[in-house]
């Protein structure tokens, strides 16, 4: 085998990567927790003039639309690890017990979505929720539906979802097909009824499946941007705000009040919810190989 | 292969309830038409002649066709921004991104995979961890350390900020597969006298091309898609790629028509569609494969 000891010419395979991987990742993820207890914007040469405490933070805890864009972060991740998952769940074990000959294809057409820009797929169906647009046609209404503030987040929660369930399909595809099928037999030989066989046995042995779509539902939640960016650019009035879109409203908006110490106090806020999932996931995943 | 066959023909015994049956196919076909019709129509409302923009058939067929709005999109001037430039803006940015990030995760995965050095495990753990990060918390201090590197604004900016978010993804894929790779296979090459970098490049990379083009595919997606970094790092209008150049359009929906606004957002889909139709396989399998083996 290659050489047991460490020898400097390891350093010639590994330091690229690392050099670019520390400066561009892991120094700012660091220094964004650092920045949030300072105040500074725009092209400031020196950032760590202003040391301000934990003002801040205290500026966010007063501001309703932090609230706001918290409380639709978590409808968000909502919308993605429970309604996604469960009509991912639903379609995939249609598809696989439908006994569908275009199988392929099916999952294929689900799945498209997934390989289009958040930003294309926002303008889409933007163009549909417009009060001039085909959804007020076909229902026959005239309802302005991203002006509302309760509805802008679902709206959201509605094309995300449209957007990502191929990709929890194709996953608890790929679980289903891995399925031990002696049980589901055993079950056929006693004569049980197809919902009991999907709910007694199919569903309990995809169950470490659905965690995972879960988790990266749940990661991926924290991420959206994009399409809230482009379908209503967190409006009405800050109501469909997330928090990813908050940040970028504090720090870079044009138009914004351009604080970045504010935004950072808001991205340390993100990253506190990360670094909780990756313990929990870590927790999850003890439990499970015990 | 024979194994996904008879897991498949699994399904022939519910045939035996038509219930299930009739509402798989309701429920399935129902999510289908739900997929496709925004699709259809924002490719309907593209096609339209300018005259008939608002009324088609069933929503959904134009009365006259025309090709009017994808010349009207193509030479349309959005703000400084023009097709041909923002997709040769996107090609150049995510070509070299992508190219860097591939070379450099081998190497790096190779150390990770086939030598010894300290601290190994920690620092895989921290490059596993780094992937769940968003985008977002990084994006400030990230903005002032391009800017000190006085990158910022130009394309370097956005391939160095690709590169230290994605490399992490690469180095993960690749040692996966390295490790994979039977030991007999690189201790017979040792024993034979070939150097590391000789077992790297002679024997494993082209083992490892699979693997390769699955992580090409996923990088491709997640540079050629990418919004936020692009949005902030690259402000100056000549350099926007493809997504933020149609999120700008996307904001003068009322200073151009809504079919030529349509047609922009199809010539951004239909190369993804094209590309995707061709390596559907291959698709589906690099975007999951990160998902799958963890």
């Amino acid at each position: 085998m290659l050489s047991k000891k460490f020898q400097t010419k390891t350093l010639f395979y590994l330091l690229p990567a690392l050099v670019i991987f520390l400066f561009f990742n892991i120094i700012p993820s660091l220094t964004s927790l650092i920045l949030s207890f300072f105040e500074f914007s725009g092209f400031e040469t020196n950032i760590f003039r202003k040391f301000v405490g934990l003002k801040n933070f205290i500026k966010i805890y007063d501001d309703k639309y932090f609230w706001i864009a918290l409380q639709n972060t978590f409808l968000f991740v909502f919308g993605a690890v429970v309604i996604q998952t469960a009509i991912a769940l639903m379609l995939s074990i249609f598809i696989f017990f439908g006994n569908f000959k275009n199988s392929t294809l099916v999952r294929s057409v689900i799945f498209f979505p997934c390989v289009l820009a958040p930003v294309s797929v926002g303008l889409v169906w933007k163009t549909i929720f417009e009060q001039d647009g085909v959804l007020n046609s076909i229902l026959g209404l005239d309802i302005s539906y991203l002006s509302s503030v309760s509805l802008a987040i679902w709206l959201i929660i509605i094309v995300n979802t449209w957007q990502w369930i191929g990709y929890n399909l194709v996953i608890f595809y790929a679980g289903l097909q891995s399925l031990n099928t002696e049980l589901l037999e055993a079950a056929d030989i006693d004569g049980a009824n197809w919902s009991a066989k999907i709910f007694s046995i199919v569903i309990p042995l995809l169950w470490p499946t659905t965690i995972l779509n879960m988790i990266l539902n749940l990661v991926g939640g924290f991420r959206a941007f994009d399409i809230v960016y482009v379908v209503t650019r967190g409006g009405p009035a800050h109501y469909s705000e997330v928090l990813a879109s908050y940040l970028y409203y504090w720090s870079f908006a044009s138009g914004g009040p351009g604080k970045m110490g504010v935004g950072s106090a808001i991205a340390f806020v993100i990253f506190s919810f990360i670094l909780a999932i990756g313990l929990l996931r870590v927790i999850i995943n003890q439990r499970i190989n015990k | 292969m024979e194994k996904n066959v008879q897991k498949e023909n699994y399904g022939a015994k519910f045939k035996t309830s038509p219930y299930f049956y009739i509402i798989s196919r309701i429920v399935v076909y129902f999510f289908i038409a739900i997929i496709i019709f925004p699709l259809l129509y924002t490719l309907s409302l593209s096609l339209r002649s300018p005259e008939t923009v608002y009324s088609a058939r069933f929503f959904l067929i134009p009365e006259e066709f025309s090709f009017q709005n994808y010349v009207i999109a193509f030479t349309y001037n959005f703000h400084g921004v023009t097709f041909p430039r923002m997709f040769l803006n996107s090609v150049i940015v995510v070509t070299i991104s992508v190219s860097l990030i591939i070379i450099l995760s081998i190497f790096s995965a190779f150390s990770f995979s086939h030598l010894k050095f300290p601290l190994k495990e920690t620092l895989f753990n921290v490059m596993i961890a780094s992937v769940a990060m968003p985008a977002q918390v990084l994006i400030i201090p990230l903005f002032y350390i391009l800017l000190y590197f006085g990158i910022l604004n130009s394309y370097q900016a956005l391939i160095f900020a690709y590169a230290g978010f994605l490399i992490p993804i690469g180095v993960l894929i690749l040692r996966m597969f390295f490790e994979q790779t039977p030991k007999e296979i690189s201790e017979a090459a040792i024993a034979d006298g070939a150097s590391d970098f000789q077992l790297l490049m002679k024997i494993l990379l082209p083992l490892a091309k699979p693997a390769i083009a699955t992580c090409v595919i996923l990088l491709f997606l997640d540079t050629w898609n990418e919004f936020v970094y692009a949005m902030i790092y690259l402000q100056n209008p000549e350099l926007h790629t493809v997504p933020v150049a149609l999120a700008k359009i996307g904001t003068s929906r009322y200073y151009i028509s809504i079919g030529a606004y349509s047609a922009a957002i199809m010539i951004t889909i239909i190369p993804v569609l094209t590309i995707f139709a061709i390596f559907q396989r291959w698709f589906i399998a690099g975007m999951t494969v990160g998902a799958l083996k963890h």
